[in-house]
């Protein structure tokens, strides 16, 4: 073991002491909102963590009816408080305060939404609210339906979604900032639900959810590729809720400034401590390994024959980076996050570990793809509420004419972007803390992120555009382009002149046209070759995307289709069986 | 018919008429409006005898369409975000009749000929109840592509359907068990209108491709001319007292008024701030009056078929739908 690697496992283990056990991470939370360091008017948030401690509760009840009487306003998100405050009054408020939080749900109409985490929420909230009032009748609630009437059609949904969840993958996967919205419900259900399949559906849930993050977070920070990432977030790594639920699981990284609302009402539910089997699967990166994931898009409601299609991942892990990517295209709206290569740093606070290329792709044909928007107002609703989407600068958002193949760390990327296409160009995201780099006069760019050295082939002409706050965008404007990278570890080298006779070394043919295509030998030794439009091959047999498992590699393993989920370290094993809700 | 020297006097008389029917809208108040704020009110809103307007039950977002049942008017079915619901008494009292299956309703017809069939549209197809809401049945397995904006039953004829998807007009004679192509292949339709005064005669309008017309009861259609090609139609009026008076209303169009049966048209937007608009509709009670619903800036009412507009109320409004309702059965 070399002494920059001791050195590294002594930092790593400094790290970890450095956060205090799991109930002292979840008391942390809960004291930051029963507590806040502001004086301010109480926040539904506020109060439901004041009930969580059993303080305050006269106060808690004034405050909650002067919300109440300002009428409510965020549907289900609106909803997941109000039902944790519900459930974590045991007899502490006002019975004005208790009525004025009932009778809201009779005069408030929240709208279901229009993604899955919205309906999660929303179904959720409906099953425990009428859980918690099971004898009203229909005009009681916004519905026009009773209680019954409710459970039973919110109980149907979540067991759809989880049927769906673990057959053919999430929807809004891998996101490190919804991912919250998936994990709180799943926590009021296995703290909060009464009937017991539901209550042991819904802890199993948690497991393959947080086995989702661990086999693909590298010290607390969340790998790419996502369905959903905002802007700061896709170059900032650690900026993402993401950064929450690893600190609070695994002690790992460390938190945001202000903790994210979804951790809190986590923590208020059931606070669930991964057992110590995710533990090990999201902290031991002793030996590097490649994970497969299958997801699903979201639904797809115009242009194609399917309601779902279905998403390819590929991670590459080991200590010092991972390298992630999907197939490429438009498999979610607006903030899909396709392929980036992410290296470890010690603190990530303020760091953009993280390297990576996109054709900025804007249209209405994506929106009316996966939402209801009308024709002349699409792309307008969503800059409003998301800036980017319509910038040619932008560095989140699939495209349709972007194909990724990834074997370990190499990764091919191509574009074939049509003649007239909004932003005919490919944007490449270079950070401010890259070191060490130079543009070769092969036409290759080293650099280094940490302890992982990068090698990048441009594959057409480019120029250097520089990014406020620091970094540069690579901006190539040829339709037909593309991007071939190979990832390795400092620790394989003697030095980066090393790590560029390596790669020069290494035989690379390209031509872009009629299409792009791309035969590259890796340095791991394998001839990959990537035509755009059709399916990779590795060493000259073509990947078979028939195969490709829901989850697959050393940690998590799960057949498409199966309802199960089996985890797995050293010799441990922890089987999760969706069909007959036992875990083995 | 009233000859035309009466109408002016007719027009100083809306308190008499205007009992007939109350008009309704489905709208949202977006301008200005921020993703997570409280919003500003919405949903449903009738106008009230004053003239002024009413916000009636819940506010909510998102609401497309509304229609009634022909034998019981007080009683609205609304195709909305959160499914198919049922409103009566006044816009107050809400119920919402389908379950978690379907979601982001687009459109809601009830068969005349058989109230308790309704049918809706929604992102994955048409629904139809043949219980006034208590089952539900697909009514799409026929089409390929099932995302629909527009579903309208023949007044005529118990069970005969036309409908508008991404590939264009269907007609169905089987209450939806199949389904035809009548016209406007590739285009994805976006409104259907039967004429009052000739249930053969069809108006659709698309986005991009214009206004479809048919004269054979929806089983063709064909393009109206080039009326808003490459431009997106938003809204198809046809004036109950007049057979070749149509109005449509359309993003960058305004209001077009044609008084020829769709022949010529003429720019009717003296007077709007903007010429994006959503809805358009002529006055049952009150020939000239016709109102229009202008993005984010406000309902809009002419007395003179949109030669001059004033501003009728419902600020910051996007109003989908405007549907005057009779006060009792028609």
């Amino acid at each position: 073991m070399t002494l920059r690697l001791a050195a590294l496992l002594l930092l790593g283990l400094q790290l970890h002491a450095a956060a205090p056990p799991f109930p002292q991470r979840v008391r942390q939370i809960i004291n930051a909102f029963a507590h806040p360091a502001t004086p301010a008017p109480l926040s539904y948030s506020n109060i439901a963590a004041k009930l969580k401690l059993h303080e305050s509760p006269a106060e808690c009840s004034s405050r909650l009816q002067e919300l109440l009487a300002e009428g409510p306003s965020g549907d289900m998100f609106w909803m997941f408080p109000v039902t944790a405050i519900a459930y974590l009054d045991q007899g502490q408020l006002s019975e004005p305060a208790r009525q004025a939080m009932r009778q809201s749900l009779k005069t408030y109409m929240p709208y279901r939404g229009d993604t899955e985490n919205h309906w999660l929420l929303y179904y959720t909230c409906l099953y425990l609210m009428a859980q918690q009032w099971p004898d009203l009748t229909a005009d009681q609630w916004f519905t026009g339906k009773s209680s019954q009437e409710n459970l039973r059609e919110a109980a149907g949904w979540i067991e759809s979604w989880v049927k769906l969840t673990t057959t053919r993958g999430q929807g809004e996967y891998d996101s490190p900032h919804y991912m919250g919205v998936y994990l709180l419900p799943m926590s009021y259900l296995a703290e909060w639900a009464h009937d017991p399949a539901m209550k042991r559906r819904a802890t199993m849930m948690l497991d393959y959810l947080i086995a989702d993050y661990a086999a693909e977070s590298l010290d607390g920070v969340y790998v790419g590729a996502h369905s959903r990432v905002y802007d700061n977030g896709a170059v900032e790594k650690w900026n993402n809720v993401s950064s929450d639920f690893g600190w609070l699981w695994f002690g790992q990284g460390y938190p945001l400034p202000s903790p994210s609302s979804f951790l809190l009402f986590y923590t208020l539910a059931n606070a669930y401590e991964p057992p110590a089997i995710l533990q090990q699967i999201a902290t031991d990166r002793s030996q590097p390994y490649t994970h497969y994931e299958r997801k699903r898009t979201r639904n797809r409601w115009r242009f194609y024959d399917e309601l779902h299609g279905p998403v390819y991942k590929t991670t590459y892990m080991r200590r010092e980076y991972a390298v992630s990517s999907d197939q490429g295209g438009t498999l979610q709206p607006i903030q899909e996050h396709s392929w980036d290569v992410t290296w470890h740093v010690p603190d990530p606070r303020g760091v953009q570990n993280t390297l990576f290329s996109l054709h900025p792709y804007s249209s209405l044909r994506e929106l009316q793809t996966y939402f209801t928007f009308p024709p002349d107002q699409g792309v307008a609703e969503v800059v409003s509420s998301k800036k980017s989407y319509d910038s040619p600068d932008k560095f989140v958002g699939g495209s349709p004419y972007e194909q990724i193949f990834q074997d370990q760390d190499s990764v091919i990327v191509l574009y074939d972007i049509p003649p007239g296409t909004r932003f005919p160009h490919i944007n490449g995201f270079f950070s401010k803390d890259l070191a060490e780099v130079r543009e070769d006069p092969s036409g290759w760019i080293f650099a280094r992120g940490g302890d992982a050295l990068i090698a990048c082939r441009p594959l057409q002409p480019y120029a250097w555009r520089s990014i406020e706050g620091g970094g540069r965008r690579l901006f190539s404007p040829h339709l037909r382009n593309g991007m071939v990278v190979q990832v390795a570890a400092r620790s394989e080298f003697k030095d980066m002149d090393a790590f560029r006779q390596a790669i020069l070394a290494l035989r690379l043919e390209f031509k872009l046209d009629p299409v792009p295509t791309a035969r590259f030998r890796s340095l791991r030794g394998k001839t990959l070759q990537c035509t755009y439009g059709q399916p990779p091959s590795v060493n000259g047999a073509p990947v078979d995307y028939g195969k490709w498992p829901l989850f697959g590699g050393p940690f998590l393993e799960a057949p498409v289709d199966s309802q199960q989920l089996l985890l797995k370290h050293g010799a441990a094993r922890r089987k999760l069986d969706f069909r007959t809700l036992t875990v083995q | 018919m009233p000859s035309a020297k009466w109408i002016p006097l007719l027009a100083m008389l809306p308190c008499a008429i205007a009992a007939q029917y109350t008009l309704y809208t489905c709208m949202v108040t977006s301008k200005g409006y921020v993703v997570g704020a409280k919003l500003p009110p919405s949903g449903i809103f009738r106008k009230a005898p004053n003239g002024g307007w009413r916000h009636a039950g819940y506010n909510h977002p998102f609401l497309s369409a509304l229609d009634f049942d022909p034998r019981n008017p007080s009683v609205l079915y609304v195709a909305a975000g959160n499914g198919l619901i049922q409103v009566t008494g006044q816009g107050e009292h809400w119920k919402i009749l389908t379950g978690s299956d379907v979601t982001e309703l687009m459109d809601v017809s009830v068969d005349r000929n058989a109230p308790a069939d309704i049918y809706f549209s929604h992102t994955r197809g048409i629904r139809v109840t043949h219980d006034g809401g208590a089952t539900w049945h697909d009514a799409s397995a026929g089409l390929h592509r099932k995302y629909t904006m527009a579903v309208r039953v023949d007044r005529q004829r118990k069970g005969v359907l036309l409908a508008g998807n991404e590939e264009g007009i269907f007609r169905s004679e089987d209450g939806g068990q199949s389904w035809k192509l009548a016209g406007a292949a590739g285009y994805q339709a976006l409104h259907l209108e039967q004429s009052p005064h000739d249930p053969c005669r069809w108006l659709a309008s698309t986005q991009g491709g214009g206004l479809f017309a048919s004269t054979d009861c929806g089983v063709t259609f064909e393009s109206n001319g080039s009326l808003a090609v490459d431009r997106n139609l938003s809204d198809i009026a046809f004036d109950p007292a007049s057979p070749n008076r149509i109005a449509v209303a359309g993003w960058g169009l305004g209001v077009m008024l044609s008084e020829d049966a769709g022949k010529t048209w003429q720019g009717r937007n003296t007077g709007l701030p903007t010429t994006s608009v959503w809805s358009v509709s002529f006055d049952p009670s009150t020939p000239g009056r016709l109102y229009a619903g202008v993005h984010e800036e406000a309902l809009y009412v002419s007395q003179n078929y949109g030669r001059t507009w004033t501003k009728d109320g419902l600020e910051g409004s996007r109003v989908f739908r405007l549907r005057f309702v009779p006060e009792v059965q028609p």
